[in-house]
């Protein structure tokens, strides 16, 4: 286990790894490449759709099962299945991200938005505010801690996910988890976890600074 | 893409293992999960300092790459079950130890206060008193981390395991989608079978829950 | 310090985390080399595993068909990985009996052996095999590594051998498993042995949908297949030929733990490797990848049609 560390330590700190196109420099860009793009793609598709569910009210039921169905789709299926239909590209890892990234935020925002007070949106029909108008300008400020929430946890398990890029023959910090598969070399397969929980735990916290930043005239 | 029935037809037998193996893995490492989630919940409910600590933890736990999970146990158990099953287990620690605590936290001061009013002994609180009215809440992390262990087991391909994961590689391997097709399908076919069992169950468990509904 | 010792210190090193953590099965084990002959029995059953390519899972249940028919009892367990994780496992005790192939399981256990030729190979795999394990007399059928190329690309680099690829260091991009970038029959035997250098080494698959497919559009100009993949001849790909012999021979030879080597095993499977060509192993192959029929199913209709069971 010490020895284990210690190669770690070194596998990490050697320059040589940092380098090049197998390097961590470029491996650690990728994995962000994928995995933002892959978030933004999802919130681009579940935000609209959290809203209006939760602004209507209608298809809360889907909105629910919807997370369960997305928890229980396998990635590992859906990259090979995509693989299959359609070839060697990226497209199957993102189809699987975004699969993976779209219920936690449609849930998260729908949540967000069935929490608002219904006095407060009542208060602002009567003040006479159009539907479109309470969306925007009550319910969507008075959802966004929830809605944040759920983009927070998409893009944990996105980039946690986004490792699997690497089965399909493409880049990121899951090249060194395969590779060390492969290879039977734990040192590189520990570097890449590392690496991935890193990434993951650092853009969480700058997603947490980001939230406490927008809301610090709020009280609590 | 076509699916070629006739091997489905042929293989029910291969498919119905695949899909046993694949279930027993998923709830051995939901039922591992809760008994170590259990007493560590206790822990963090009663424990202000440490609930931040072992809360933080299970959430690094989670960021981890179940694949690199499943490898860097096979120096400590090599290509077998118990690999995949701890593998999982590690996986339902963060849904189950925030729900477990969550849920004891949910327990109202004034219902405990009462029990030991009655001379009621902290232990015999908990059994009775708090892990009961917890209940709700624990069912439902313990229905989050079924469904999602059961999509997870298929990673566990990699290191020759994975349960209907197996169909993946194998149709990967072949440039075949029929096994995927199945794999998927019957992977979420599981998924919502195990999360209607956890609804029952938590219907017969809760008996009190019902007269409000 | 004897050769044994060197072999096994190199073994121990290439697979540092994994071996420490067996290590307590293998010295409990009774064999003392890998030569040792009796000592071992197949009566509690035989596990055996098969890498994660196609062909090793024909010749898996292959085994289990035979070894089957002779009385044994057998457990397959398909698709475990490469070697480099499949061999630990089988030191470890998690699986018994493993299909191999004579000059890649000698270039990973002792990368500097130098032998090519089938009997000097068995002979240094005996050696070279770490205590508890060794080899069964390897079969006619032959399956080498190859480092291919589309015919279009032979003609534009002038490519029919590995010498030609070192005119073009630093321009081709090779495709292959993730292991081959670290083995001898690899990445680092090119450069070693015919002083090529890649442009890049992109991780692929073992003669897989990856590694082809990259192939066929471009996005690797050099490929390492497999001899009995019949999508070589199929696509019109030309194998470059090996003139410094850093392929070896690659005859099938099963590898076992002694703790159930004994003679029925021993008998069974010398047969199977009396019997299975080349042409017959690669026709079995075309019929899973290719016909999409179950290894297993094509290994019983094998060793049916050609007597090995009853």
């Amino acid at each position: 286990m010490f020895e284990l560390l210690k190669n770690l330590g070194h596998w990490l700190v050697s320059g040589s790894q940092w380098s090049g196109s197998d390097g961590i420099a470029h491996r650690l860009a990728e994995h962000l490449q994928y995995s933002l793009l892959a978030t933004v793609i999802a919130a681009a598709i579940g935000l609209p759709l959290g809203l209006l569910i939760g602004h209507t009210g209608k298809g809360a039921f889907v909105a629910i099962n919807l997370a369960s169905f997305g928890r229980a789709l396998p990635t590992v299926g859906l990259v090979v299945l995509v693989f299959l239909a359609g070839g060697l590209s990226m497209l199957p890892v993102y189809v699987a991200l975004v699969a993976l990234a779209v219920p936690a935020i449609v849930t998260n925002t729908y949540a967000g938005m069935t929490a608002v007070d219904p006095d407060v949106k009542d208060a602002a029909r009567g003040q006479g505010m159009r539907g479109h108008q309470v969306l925007f300008q009550v319910e969507l400020p008075l959802a966004l801690p929830l809605i944040m929430t759920g983009l927070r946890l998409a893009l944990i398990q996105v980039v946690a996910t986004a490792t699997i890029a690497a089965y399909v023959s493409f880049g990121g910090l899951g090249r060194y988890v395969f590779d060390g598969l492969a290879q039977r070399d734990l040192v590189q397969v520990l570097g890449g976890a590392v690496l991935v929980a890193l990434v993951a735990v650092v853009l969480d916290v700058a997603l947490a600074g980001l939230q406490r930043f927008l809301f610090r005239h709020r009280t609590a | 893409m076509t699916i070629d029935w006739s091997w489905i037809g042929d293989h029910t037998d291969d498919l119905t293992t695949l899909t046993i193996s694949h279930l027993q893995a998923a709830l051995t490492a939901v039922f591992l999960g809760l008994l170590i989630s259990l007493p560590l919940a206790v822990v963090a409910h009663r424990i202000r300092p440490l609930r931040g600590f072992l809360l933080g933890a299970s959430n690094v736990l989670f960021t981890i790459p179940s694949i690199a999970i499943f490898v860097l146990l096979l120096p400590v158990s090599g290509l077998t079950r118990t690999t995949t099953v701890t593998g999982l287990t590690v996986y339902t620690l963060v849904v189950l130890l925030r729900n477990t605590v969550e849920g004891l936290d949910s327990v109202p001061v004034k219902v405990k206060e009462a029990a030991k009013a009655m001379g009621t002994r902290p232990l015999r609180t908990l059994l009775t008193v708090e892990i009961p009215l917890a209940l709700p809440v624990i069912m439902a992390g313990v229905r989050i981390a079924t469904v999602m262990s059961i999509s997870l087991v298929s990673v566990a391909t990699y290191i020759g395991d994975g349960g209907l994961g197996q169909l993946f590689t194998d149709g990967f391997q072949r440039n075949f989608p029929t096994p995927v097709i199945a794999g998927v399908v019957l992977t979420l076919l599981l998924a919502v079978v195990a999360d209607a069992a956890l609804v029952a169950l938590q219907y017969v468990l809760t008996p009190w829950k019902r007269r409000r509904a | 310090m004897n050769r044994r010792t060197v072999l096994g210190g190199l073994f121990a090193v290439a697979s540092v985390p994994a071996l420490s953590a067996c290590a307590s099965g293998i010295t409990s084990l009774d064999g003392s080399g890998a030569s040792s002959g009796g000592g071992g029995s197949s009566k509690g059953g035989v596990t055996i595993g098969t890498a994660n390519f196609t062909e090793n899972q024909i010749l898996g249940y292959l085994y289990a068909a035979v070894l089957t028919a002779a009385g044994v009892k057998t457990k397959v367990r398909p698709n475990l990985g490469t070697r480099e994780i499949v061999i630990p496992a089988l030191r470890s005790g998690d699986i018994d009996l493993l299909p191999e192939y004579q000059g890649a399981l000698l270039n990973y256990l002792d990368p500097k052996a130098t032998p090519t030729e089938q009997g000097a190979m068995q002979n240094a795999l005996t050696l070279a095999l770490p205590a508890g394990l060794q080899v069964l007399p390897y079969g006619m059928a032959e399956d080498s590594d190859a480092f291919v190329v589309t015919r279009e690309t032979a003609q534009r680099y002038g490519l029919a051998s590995l010498a030609d690829l070192r005119k073009q260091n630093g321009k081709l991009v090779i495709g292959a498993a993730p292991e081959v970038k670290k083995r001898q029959v690899g990445a680092v035997g090119l450069k070693e042995v015919y002083g090529v250098d890649f442009k890049e080494f992109k991780s692929l698959d073992s003669d897989g949908p990856l590694v082809k497919g990259a192939l066929k559009k471009g996005d690797v100009d050099v490929a390492n297949l497999f001899t009995t993949d019949t999508d070589i001849k199929a696509n019109d790909w030309v194998v470059l030929s090996d003139p410094e012999h850093l392929i070896p021979s690659q005859h099938i030879v099963p590898l076992i733990a002694d703790r159930k080597a004994d003679d029925t095993v021993r008998k069974a499977l010398a047969r199977l490797g009396n019997v299975l060509t080349t042409a017959q192993l690669t026709e079995l192959n075309r019929q899973v990848d290719k016909d999409k029929k179950d290894p297993e199913d094509v290994a019983n209709t094998y060793a049916q049609q050609h007597g090995l069971v009853k």
